[in-house]
């Protein structure tokens, strides 16, 4: 063979240098093997890092619908209008060599060849300037706000080259016409139609629905160290928040080849997103939209929550809070003034007083004080004296220790029936420290006051209640009788707590999400029957008779401005007077079932600075029943407004 | 045997000599059609200022000289070679004058002759080979002498310098294994080519000592390329140790910034694999990351090796390997010690350009301007490595053949 015929020729240094010339082409060989075999992966590797850009492409979110299948949440597109930076080359180094090179030589005529730094600001220069006019174009012809910020620009170009440039947003359905007519043939320039977060109903249930955000660094648990991230949505609150991965869905990811300076030269699609999940909510739309529009009609500037609860099987029918907000004001980014203007602390529209606020109850505490008298052993139809007040003829009051406690029933007897519908104090704090504290607590124990409802895993506040009788003394166990003083609630809890007593016993799970994609939630979120209270019928019976009284008394019960000839509520009021910055102010409470024959649904309204119980909130649970009646007169059968 | 051979007329050319320049050329012709054609403006370019299309003319000018020069006997032609010696000292002067060479990349190094950008230093490789061969085929007797030892180095001394002076040192470095070889193959003693490496080693081992570690005052001027093409070969930083991180983070940027052709270069050839992309499929040129102004050139070794793997570059290896051992054997079969000698300096000559060049490609060399033979795009480049194969197939036909 040739080679080795060389090597064994007779000619020694001819021999030698052919040996030599075999070891070169060896070692060639051999570094050869070594880069394109044994290494190939790392150069791969780094082929891949420099030439590849990982972007990630955001899922459709999730539609909400309420328990009908009316839409709450969905996704609407949103036109932009976006520039390819690749395509500016050839205009900008028009613009390099006609306007940025000619004008720099006329302002310094001095210079004869431009220095290597000023030749790389002018090519900058040239870039910005051609954008900036393709972007004038668009934006004049669209009527659009022109804004090109240099710094934004530049950013986008050094760090983003292989991503396209947006140079005008939210187009209305008329600019996206004139667009597609007069920029059609423009190279670079592309409408982009992405989804948008929409709320159709605006303000409407907006606390329970929560908000989204613009979230342009999502940390999942994607394994991919991503390039770029295309605008993805984040829920922050209510079920936005709470559901957000489920709604969210998983990302796509997009892999853009580019060249040495960075710009895009093809892309093709690595994973596919996968939609989020629609999520059915409890709620019924028209039902929420009447609560709410009752409870607006409370008083002026009203700040308060009503929950509609279905009694049997705890889910939430309604859930407001107001004031409200509009959650569409936020996927495009809210303005610094409007969010101060929304998180105001005085009257923010953001909090969500029905299951985030914590407030004394009140009177309608004198629930679960009922609840330990009767089980304390005392007969309802036992007779109390009020005392009366001397400083106000009439009224009643109750002295403990030196300390008098005014009672705004009369003074006189009363049973247990007549303490409750007139709200006595005097006789729910007799009897109650008469039952005494650990009595007290246990009752509060069993109704999961000071706990968590669990229905809003992180959105739920701290809620005060005694465990332990250390501390307390005589008046301030008489204020707890009376739901004053050292114990909070949320309007939830206090759905909870009447829905127990409407229903005979049974503390319900609230349940605000029927299905996930047709599918019911899974263990992490409970439901049904949370405690079975084990209450005598006998207490249960004397309660509701007491609750129906103060409402069907239309003389003299304190919740009678909720009395509706044919559909029989029961309730209790609450007027808390609680200290506000300095001053006295007020919460007060309506707390009711109905139908009283065979209950179905718990409303609790709260308002804030009301005037009372009765007079303020009693009136806004009334409508809420007759758009409940209403709601039921229009259809036949009760199962029809699909209740399970 | 014997008798076979005496009545033999002989083959007039060496069959596998010729079939691997065949397959280097078409190989050739191939990969700058792929390294060019990514580029979308050269794309457009007419027939005749395509690269690919120019580097087949340059094969067949090529070609064409190398048969003419087959027409003459080398004896014939080495006569002459004193004067082209001489001819080529004067052109290399020339080169250096300010407004005949035409300056490139901070490198004198050309001549403008319109139609063409001649190099004459691929040129003077051809003329030492035929001076040295034609100077070191005198009585073995002669070259025991130490004055003709010295003469033949001087021989190459001269065009070493002029070259450096470009500054080209790839090029005027090249000279000396084509010398050494030529000396050895001619018998030059032992003792004075063992001093003379000796001597080389030294004299490098301390230059390269100086560059890189000496403080900069007292280091031998070397261009500021050169020094950083060194410093990146042996991966010791820019920065001097006295640096400011200022000065460092700068210094950093540049080393990335020299070292990037070469860095680009090993993603290329590491990133082909086995069995490489495929033909024209290779990303790091036409993405523009294999500086797409030496894709076609001196790296062209790198897109091959992208697109055709190590399958492509050891076929590409395998193909050299049989142009060297031809000429090994041809060098042998020589009919006197002349046509051994121009044998030799040939294989010398087209060896060096293939392992620095491949080497580089693979950082076991540092970057110079060398080109590979037949495959980059260059006319110089093409049309010495052309005639040099010619010298090759003019030595074998001329062959002892008795």
């Amino acid at each position: 063979m040739l080679v080795f015929d060389q090597l064994k020729r007779d000619d020694r240094r001819l021999q030698v240098i052919a040996a030599g010339i075999l070891l070169g082409m060896l070692v060639l060989m051999v570094g050869l093997w070594w880069v394109q075999i044994v290494s190939s992966k790392r150069y791969e590797a780094n082929l891949k890092n420099q030439s590849f850009r990982s972007v990630r492409v955001p899922a459709l979110r999730g539609d909400i619908y309420d328990r009908n299948g009316k839409v709450l949440a969905e996704n609407r597109p949103r036109y932009d209008v976006n520039f390819y930076l690749e395509e500016i080359l050839d205009y900008s180094r028009f613009m390099f060599t006609n306007n940025v090179v000619p004008e720099y030589r006329a302002s310094n005529p001095d210079i004869k060849k431009i220095p290597g730094k000023v030749y790389s600001t002018l090519i900058l220069e040239a870039r910005y300037r051609a954008v900036s006019n393709i972007t004038h174009r668009v934006t004049s012809t669209l009527d659009q706000p022109h804004i090109l910020e240099p710094k934004r620009f530049f950013d986008h170009l050094v760090n983003y080259p292989y991503m396209p440039f947006p140079i005008a947003h939210n187009l209305t359905l008329q600019q996206v016409a004139i667009f597609s007519e007069q920029f059609n043939a423009i190279r670079g320039l592309e409408l982009e139609v992405r989804p948008i977060r929409s709320y159709p109903n605006g303000a409407t249930a907006a606390h329970l629905l929560g908000r989204v955000q613009r979230d342009d660094r999502p940390d999942g648990d994607e394994q991919i160290a991503f390039k770029y991230y295309l605008p993805d949505f984040a829920g922050r609150t209510g079920m936005e928040g709470l559901f957000d991965s489920e709604l969210r869905g998983k990302a796509g990811v997009k892999s853009l080849l580019v060249n040495n300076v960075g710009y895009r030269q093809s892309e093709e699609i690595v994973s596919q997103t996968k939609p989020g999940k629609n999520l059915s909510l409890t709620i019924d739309l028209e039902l929420q939209a009447a609560a709410e529009k009752a409870l607006a009609g409370a008083q002026a500037k009203v700040q308060g929550a009503v929950v509609v609860m279905n009694v049997r099987n705890g889910d939430v029918l309604a859930l407001v809070s107001l004031p409200t907000f509009d959650p569409n004001a936020f996927p495009n980014g809210i303005s610094h003034a409007d969010w101060a203007r929304l998180n105001d602390e005085k009257y923010s529209h953001i909090f969500n007083r029905a299951t985030y606020g914590a407030y004394a109850p009140g009177s309608i505490f004198k629930i679960i004080t009922a609840v330990a008298i009767l089980e304390s052993g005392v007969d309802p139809k036992e007779k109390f004296t009020v005392e009366s007040d001397p400083a106000r003829p009439g009224k009643g009051a109750y002295y403990v220790g030196r300390r008098k406690i005014k009672d705004t029933a009369p003074s006189g007897e009363h049973d247990f029936e007549r303490a409750f519908k007139l709200s006595s104090n005097s006789y729910f704090i007799h009897y109650g420290l008469q039952a005494g504290l650990p009595k007290l607590i246990e009752v509060g124990k069993r109704f999961h006051l000071g706990e968590r409802t669990g229905a809003f895993p992180g959105q739920e506040p701290f809620t005060d209640y005694p465990t332990s009788q250390q501390g307390w003394s005589a008046g301030d166990i008489a204020n707890l009788c009376i739901g004053q003083g050292k114990v909070s609630v949320t309007p939830l809890q206090m759905a909870c707590m009447t829905a127990a007593i409407a229903n005979g016993g049974r503390i319900l799970y609230p349940r605000l999400v029927k299905s996930v994609d047709g599918n019911p939630l899974d263990d992490t979120y409970r439901q049904g029957v949370r405690t079975n209270l084990k209450l005598n019928s006998r207490h249960v019976d004397t309660i509701q008779r007491a609750m129906l009284a103060d409402v069907v008394d239309t003389r003299e019960g304190t919740g009678r401005a909720a009395y509706i000839p044919n559909f029989h509520v029961g309730g209790k009021t609450g007027t808390a007077e609680v200290q506000k910055a300095g001053r006295m102010d007020t919460i007060t409470w309506f707390a009711s079932y109905g139908p009283f024959e065979d209950p179905k649904y718990a409303v609790v309204v709260m308002v804030e600075s009301g005037a009372s119980g009765g007079g303020t909130c009693a009136p806004v649970a009334r409508k809420i029943y007759e758009a409940i009646q209403k709601r039921e007169g229009t259809t036949p059968n009760f199962a029809s407004l699909n209740l399970d | 045997m014997f008798e076979t051979h005496l009545n033999e007329r002989g083959k007039q050319v060496d069959i596998p000599l010729v079939l691997a320049i065949l397959a280097l050329m078409c190989i050739g012709v191939t990969f700058i059609f792929s390294a060019a054609y990514a580029n979308e403006s050269a794309r457009n370019l007419p027939l005749f200022h395509q690269l690919y299309f120019r580097q087949v003319l340059w094969y067949t000018i090529g070609v064409g000289a190398a048969l003419f020069l087959c027409f003459v006997d080398y004896r014939s032609w080495a006569r002459w070679s004193f004067v082209g010696y001489w001819l080529i000292i004067i052109v290399l002067l020339l080169v250096l004058i300010p407004g005949i060479g035409v300056t490139r990349f901070g490198a004198r190094r050309w001549i403008d002759l319109g139609f063409f950008q001649f190099q004459p230093s691929e040129f003077a490789k051809i003329a030492i080979i035929f001076a040295q061969a034609n100077f070191l085929s005198r009585p073995a007797e002669e070259l025991r002498q130490l004055r003709v030892f010295l003469k033949s180095l001087g021989m190459t001394a001269i065009p070493f310098v002029f070259i450096l002076l470009e500054p080209d040192l790839g090029s005027a470095l090249v000279l000396f294994p084509i010398t050494f070889v030529m000396m050895f193959v001619a018998g030059v003693p032992k003792s004075f080519l063992v001093k003379l490496i000796g001597g080389t080693s030294i004299v490098i081992a301390l230059l390269l000592v100086d560059i890189l570690f000496a403080p900069p005052q007292w280091q031998i001027k070397l261009e500021e390329y050169q020094r950083h093409r060194l410093l990146t070969y042996f991966g010791i930083s820019f920065a001097p140790k006295d640096a400011t991180p200022e000065q460092k983070k700068k210094a950093d940027a540049l080393q990335r910034a020299k070292s990037y052709n070469v860095e680009q270069a090993l993603i290329s050839v590491g990133s082909g694999g086995l069995t490489g992309k495929g033909w024209r499929q290779g990303t790091q040129y036409s993405l523009g990351f294999l500086p797409r102004a030496v894709a076609h050139n001196d790296f062209i070794f790198s897109v091959i090796a992208e697109e055709k793997g190590f399958v492509g570059s050891a076929f590409v290896i395998v193909l050299y390997t049989v142009i060297l051992f031809s000429g090994i054997k041809i060098a042998g079969q020589a009919r006197d010690r002349l046509g051994k000698l121009l044998a030799a300096g040939v294989i010398a000559m087209l060896f060096s350009h293939v392992f620095i060049n491949i080497g580089m490609n693979i950082r076991l060399m540092p970057v110079t301007g060398i080109p590979l033979p037949l495959l980059s795009y260059g006319g110089s480049s093409v049309l010495c490595s052309l005639i040099a194969i010619g010298i090759l197939q003019n030595v074998y036909m001329y062959r002892r053949s008795y």
